[in-house]
């Protein structure tokens, strides 16, 4: 009962952590949250429980699987490729499930869910992936990733504005995929999801100002990225003399 | 062009578009902007990235993992009743 009684606070969904879990009963007795319902109803296993837990995945489905091409999105950007991206997102919300009790409702359900996500994703895929070791990224030097925006300096904001805005959605994708890992999660996290800085520091654990930096570098590789390409094409002028075409 | 508050609004500039940051900065961002035509157009840059981001990788979950999951969960469920 002591996890019960150490919330005696939470005005809302706190008797929740009494009853959604299935899986805590257990037979050390460690579910004894749960009891509630063995207490007024003398057979455990009886029928009263099974509404319980048939009640917690209907909860469950209703407010975790309006997320799921959400988490599909993300999944996808994080392994790059559509099976292990599914797989990720069945693991996740297994996962989600099987610890629903401890999700208090009224908080953000979005957010929860993508920190299983990635907890998911960095203990059980990224080991699998072969991605260059990045551990130290964090620490280059602004110098040591390129200048900050002097390479399109040359040609006109709006006219790179324009050229971003009719960027081929695979481009964007490809370019996203080649910039690193934690990068490119950060900017999916606030560019795509709109997460707010703090909340992509608990999602990825993080200081919010690791947040921060991994954001704007992340951002200024990919502009970066869009700019080599529009310029490679002549849709906007090459920073050197000479390479600049005509027309789209 | 650079000391009339260009450069603080463009080391501020995604935590301004993103509202990350106190009221009073935001407003000083933001008047300067109403008064700077290269600035806007910078904000414009990283709007526009952010939009184009966004649209580019919205996904939809196919219908078999949809399927898998709900039968997974129900598999649980069965299993912890």
């Amino acid at each position: 009962m002591t996890a019960l009684l150490e919330r005696p606070a939470r005005p809302l969904g706190g008797h929740r952590h009494a009853r959604t879990a299935f899986g805590t009963r257990t037979a050390s007795g460690k579910g004894a949250a749960l009891d509630w319902a063995a207490m007024t109803d003398e057979a455990p296993g009886s029928a009263a429980e099974a509404d319980d837990t048939a009640r917690a995945r209907a909860q469950f489905e209703e407010q975790a699987l309006p997320f799921m091409d959400q988490l599909y999105g993300a999944a996808m950007r994080m392994t790059r490729n559509p099976a292990d991206a599914a797989d990720l997102v069945q693991e996740t919300f297994v996962k989600a499930f099987a610890s629903w009790a401890t999700f208090t409702q009224g908080t953000n359900l979005k957010a929860w869910l993508y920190r299983i996500l990635t907890n998911t994703y960095i203990n059980s895929y990224r080991k699998k992936q072969r991605e260059p070791y990045q551990g130290t990224i964090d620490e280059l030097e602004d110098w040591q990733l390129g200048g900050a925006e002097s390479t399109t300096a040359t040609s006109s904001r709006s006219a790179e504005a324009e050229a971003i805005d009719h960027m081929p959605a695979s481009v964007v994708k490809d370019a996203l995929q080649a910039i690193p890992e934690d990068f490119r999660l950060a900017v999916y996290l606030a560019d795509v999801e709109g997460f707010a800085y703090q909340e992509i520091a608990d999602i990825m654990k993080t200081p919010i100002g690791t947040v921060m930096s991994r954001l704007h570098r992340g951002r200024r590789m990919l502009r970066e990225s869009l700019a080599e390409y529009a310029q490679e094409r002549g849709i906007i002028a090459a920073p050197a003399q000479g390479r600049a075409r005509s027309g789209k | 062009m650079s000391d009339c508050g260009c450069d603080k609004a463009r080391k501020d500039l995604e935590e301004y578009l993103r509202k990350e940051m106190c009221s009073t900065e935001h407003a000083d961002i933001k008047e300067h902007l109403d008064n700077c035509a290269a600035c806007r157009e910078e904000a414009l840059v990283a709007r526009t990235l952010t939009e184009v981001v966004a649209r580019a990788c919205r996904e939809t979950a196919p219908d078999q993992l949809r399927n898998q999951v709900i039968a997974q969960l129900r598999t649980a469920q069965a299993a912890h009743s």
